[in-house]
């Protein structure tokens, strides 16, 4: 009796699916595909459906107020990869942003070396909270509460709550110019966008990143330097959030302490959207902020069909569950369908 | 001066269409848009010529926020923004964009940022300020012990009433401001502060108050610490909360300022802007003591 085994030289062919729905898994499985297929839809039905949604004016601000948001995303989703979260990335924005204001207005600094300086803020701002957090081993996310607090706190300290006003306006081109029509901010965002892609995927740090978040007490057998990236981690997002700070000051001509209030939840929504896992290991700054454009559109189209204020919260909350559903639910379908 | 341009309305039938942009979503705000909804009903009834209203309120008192949504009312190209402005510098730029889409403005609540021509609908915020302090300051004999409530301390007419109140206080060498809470226009808040504050300070006197939300907790947290009558308060505005607080004597009165007024007086001026009509610079309606005897 023969005891080999004969194993078949080729794979089963899957069942042949039409060509629509082939179109369609395919772009399922693409990471990017569902939120991709999301934007679409949404942008599609926007067009159809408010005769000022595809203008260059509505264009144009949407994509100066993606750039604030978006470069906050980038830092969170590298950090949400990581299986980290840094809550105080709103307050390191605000914090950046007054401390150039009283630099340029109140010292008199140059405006350009008061830009760096904030940067440099921002960075040990996010380095301290990387430092704290992997030092002490705490929990970034009740650490990050604490130092939104602390952060937040030194912006009123500093400012008894009135905003700075008189910014040199040589800076105002960072937040409002235009280059070929497209805002000067919007530039920042894919630029650095640009790059942290670049890390993420084709650097041994970006592989690094993800092989921590997926299983940290591994990567640390592995003789990855843990801490140190986790520190450098949150450093970026502390640099991104001032950068877009910075932009913000640029933008509105002030320094108002309430710069970076908004800027908590909703980068963590638009990397959960755009396929960022809260569990880390899993997601992409790109996806992250593919999520970012959606919750934009969404706040774009609210106030372009008029939906009451009271509604707003209800309609954008739906929508962005209906986004993520519709991801989910169309990978099932084509899962089960193949 | 109304009926020429009566006329000249009716010749066109499209609706006009004013957006109208608070600061955030609240109560006073709510008023604003009721004044503004019965202007646009007179209007229309009144010219033949529909005028709608669209109120889109911030979710939050954030100036980039508010930007956000007035850029988005601009893309729609209405005949008017109506706004109320978190901070005329910060909203400077975005202001100036509508004025390149020639899209009209008028504010209320709020002053316009300098070389603009907008008209300017409301009260002075100084002035209301100094009206509860010095009513306050009445009602204690002129001596003692008082706190001030702020709102929220990155809004300007938070902070214009509050300085005010305390230059008031100033002027009486036996009053002493003792304690500041912050409520950030919230109700619980101010509560909260209130009665920490009352607990520190036995013998405080008196409260003022710096924004709508804000004598509404401190009017509770009097009545939960049994000091009705001997903790004095004078609200600012007229939420239905505080005119409750004066009914049942917690609160001695409220200055408030008139917000269906302001909110009626906005659209007539954004509807005589779209008509290319000149507006006042100016137009105040007014700060109203609100007492037992007249609510």
């Amino acid at each position: 009796m023969s005891l080999e085994t004969t194993f078949p030289t080729t794979p089963p062919t899957p069942p042949r699916l039409p060509p629509l729905r082939r179109l369609a898994a395919r772009c399922m499985r693409n990471p990017l595909g569902g939120v991709i297929a999301a934007l679409v839809l949404i942008f599609g039905v926007s067009c159809l459906l408010s005769p000022h949604f595809l203008t260059g004016f509505n264009m144009m601000i949407m994509a100066r107020a993606l750039a604030f948001i978006g470069l906050v995303t980038i830092g969170q989703s590298i950090l949400m990869i990581l299986g980290e979260l840094d809550l105080s990335v709103g307050a390191i924005g605000g914090l950046a942003g007054i401390t150039g204001g009283m630099l340029m207005v109140q010292a008199g600094l140059n405006p350009w070396l008061s830009l760096v300086l904030c940067l440099l803020l921002g960075t040990a701002c996010g380095m301290l909270n990387g430092v704290l957090i992997t030092q002490l081993r705490l929990h970034s996310l009740v650490l990050t509460i604490g130092m939104a607090g602390v952060y937040g706190g030194a912006i009123l300290v500093a400012t008894k709550g009135v905003a700075i006003t008189g910014v040199p306006v040589d800076i105002s081109f960072l937040g409002r110019g235009l280059i070929y029509g497209v805002p000067v901010p919007f530039i920042v965002l894919l630029a650095c966008l640009g790059v942290v892609a670049f890390v993420m995927v084709r650097t041994p740090l970006g592989r690094y990143v993800y092989a921590i978040g997926s299983n940290p007490e591994a990567a640390r057998m592995l003789g990855l330097r843990v801490d140190a990236i986790r520190i450098a981690a949150f450093a970026t997002a502390g640099f991104l959030s001032a950068l877009a700070g910075i932009l913000m000051v640029a933008r509105l001509g002030t320094a108002q302490p309430s710069i970076g209030d908004t800027w908590v939840l909703a980068p963590i929504a638009a990397a959960v959207i755009g396929g960022v896992a809260t569990t880390g290991g899993l997601g992409s700054p790109v996806g992250a902020v593919l999520g970012a454009v959606i919750i934009g559109m969404i706040e774009n189209i609210i106030v372009l069909f008029g939906i009451s204020p009271y509604w707003q919260s209800v309609v954008s909350g739906g929508i962005v569950v209906l986004a993520i559903s519709f991801d989910s639910l169309a990978r099932r379908y084509l899962h089960r369908e193949a | 001066m109304l009926a020429p341009m009566a006329a000249r309305a009716a010749d066109d039938h499209a609706p006009l269409r004013f957006v109208l942009i608070p600061k955030t979503v609240h109560p006073w705000f709510d008023k604003v848009n009721t004044g503004a909804q019965a202007a646009a009903d007179l209007l229309g009834k009144t010219t033949g010529r529909k005028v709608e209203i669209e109120y889109r309120a911030p979710e939050t008192a954030d100036v980039s926020s508010q930007n956000d949504i007035i850029e988005r009312a601009i893309a729609t190209h209405p005949d008017g923004l109506i706004l109320d402005l978190l901070d005329e510098k910060g909203n400077h730029a975005t202001m100036l964009e509508a004025v390149d889409e020639k899209v009209p403005m008028t504010v209320f609540d709020s002053l316009p940022p300098e070389g603009m021509d907008v008209t300017a609908v409301g009260a002075d915020f100084c002035e209301q300020g100094t009206i509860a302090a010095q009513r306050l300051a009445g009602l204690i004999g002129e001596k003692g012990e008082v706190a001030i409530m702020i709102g929220v301390p990155t809004a300007p007419n938070h902070t214009r009433r509050a300085e005010c109140e305390r230059a008031t206080f100033a002027k009486y060498p036996q009053i002493r401001v003792i304690a500041t809470g912050i409520d950030n226009d919230s109700i619980e808040t101010a509560q909260k502060q209130a009665s920490a504050i009352m607990q520190a300070h036995p013998d405080l006197a008196g409260w003022v108050a710096c924004d709508a939300a804000g004598p509404v907790g401190i009017g509770q947290a009097i009545r939960e610490s049994g000091r009705t009558g001997k903790v004095k308060e004078v609200g600012l505005d007229n939420l239905n909360d505080m005119i409750a607080l004066i009914r049942d004597g917690v609160a001695d009165s409220s200055a408030s300022s008139r917000p269906e007024m302001q909110g009626y007086w906005a659209v007539i001026a954004a509807w005589q802007r779209a008509l290319g009509q000149k507006t006042p610079k100016y137009i105040d309606t007014g700060i109203d003591v609100l007492t037992k005897k007249n609510i």
